[in-house]
């Protein structure tokens, strides 16, 4: 697999996480467990953004790299 | 009125007398935690089945008996509600058998209480040397209450200095294949989350016997066919496996990677994903 596809892999995990604090968030009854959950998507929001960027930069430089 | 038949209507009778009565005392009736509601419990028993099988007694009697012996204690009971003295009169107090470790052999003799007995009741508590009692109190109602030592104390939470979690209570939601709509609305959910939730699983309502939603809103069920294999929530563990994937990912890619700048984008972002591991982890395991 090229370092390409390895990366837009772990994005694709890093999304299902985001996902998976999400349906956390909602489905718990306590508050501080919401909040916590909901905190911790942040950071992993933080992290596909930077991902995100990579793989942008990566295609650029490596044109056979584009696409989805 | 033949004698069978007497003893079947006085047989009924008393059985909802004495219904009636225990509901009327409550719960501390049947708890039995002090020597009135002890007696009492006894004497009201005996007075019901010896009405009832001595034909030759009158049934008035009886009643008048049963009646003596609730309505006694229950003004005992209000009495003992304000004040601490009357308490401790008609309750008893506990008396101390262990004190800093050391068996006070006075108030076992007070209590006559043996050796043999006493270990028996710190058996029954799951201490089988008393070396790892601290503190033992003797109660009212003859039940030992066992404090052990610091270092004897099943390791909690605190011990380890972890985090802090607030557990609350999970809802029983389904009960013989039965769904318990207020239940339901308690723990935030409604039939139409249950639905899906046992499509997810690939069941009918009809088939499920039990199920529960815990706090964090994960449904467990367990169901009238035991040959079907109910599969536990892997929710949790999964997201934390997942994290842990794209961890080891992101170090990965910042070993591979020759350009600087992305080296520490991943690095940063490894560190960052796991202080949030360390951080949920306590919340995703179990």
């Amino acid at each position: 697999m090229t370092v390409g596809a390895d990366i837009k892999q772990c994005l694709a995990t890093i999304k299902s996480i985001e996902a998976g604090l999400s349906s956390l968030a909602i489905n718990t009854n306590a508050e501080d467990e919401q909040q916590l959950y909901h905190e911790q998507m942040m950071v992993i929001e933080e992290i596909k953004q930077d991902l995100m960027k990579r793989i942008g930069e990566v295609e650029r430089e490596e044109e056979q790299y584009k696409g989805f | 009125m033949p004698g069978w038949l007497e003893v079947v209507v006085r047989g009924v009778l008393f059985l909802f007398v004495l219904f009636l009565t225990t509901k009327i005392l409550g719960k501390k009736q049947l708890s039995e935690l002090s020597f009135f509601e002890y007696v009492s419990g006894i004497t009201i028993g005996s007075i019901a089945a010896e009405v009832m099988m001595g034909l030759e007694n009158n049934i008035w009697h009886g009643i008048i008996g049963v009646a003596i012996f609730a309505v006694l204690p229950f003004f005992v009971e209000i009495l003992s509600l304000h004040s601490k003295t009357v308490r401790d009169v008609v309750e008893g107090k506990g008396t101390v058998l262990i004190k800093d470790g050391k068996i006070l052999e006075d108030n076992l003799k007070k209590e006559k209480y043996t050796t043999d007995e006493l270990l028996q009741l710190l058996r029954g508590r799951d201490v089988f040397k008393v070396d790892e009692v601290e503190y033992a109190v003797l109660e009212a109602d003859g039940k030992l209450s066992v404090l052990l030592k610091k270092d004897n104390r099943p390791l909690t939470r605190k011990d380890l200095d972890l985090p802090s979690i607030n557990e609350k209570e999970p809802h029983t939601i389904v009960m013989d294949g039965e769904i318990f709509d207020e239940k339901l609305a308690s723990a935030g959910k409604n039939r139409a989350w249950l639905k899906q939730e046992l499509d997810k699983q690939n069941v009918t309502i009809e088939n499920v016997f039990l199920g529960q939603v815990d706090a964090s809103g994960q449904l467990t069920i367990d169901l009238y066919d035991d040959k079907i294999e109910v599969p536990t929530p892997q929710d949790k563990p999964l997201l934390l496996a997942n994290m842990k994937k794209c961890q080891a990912d992101l170090e990965l890619f910042a070993l591979a990677t020759e350009s600087e700048k992305a080296k520490r984008l991943y690095a940063a972002n490894a560190k960052k994903l796991q202080e949030s591991m360390d951080v949920l982890s306590p919340h995703l395991k179990g």
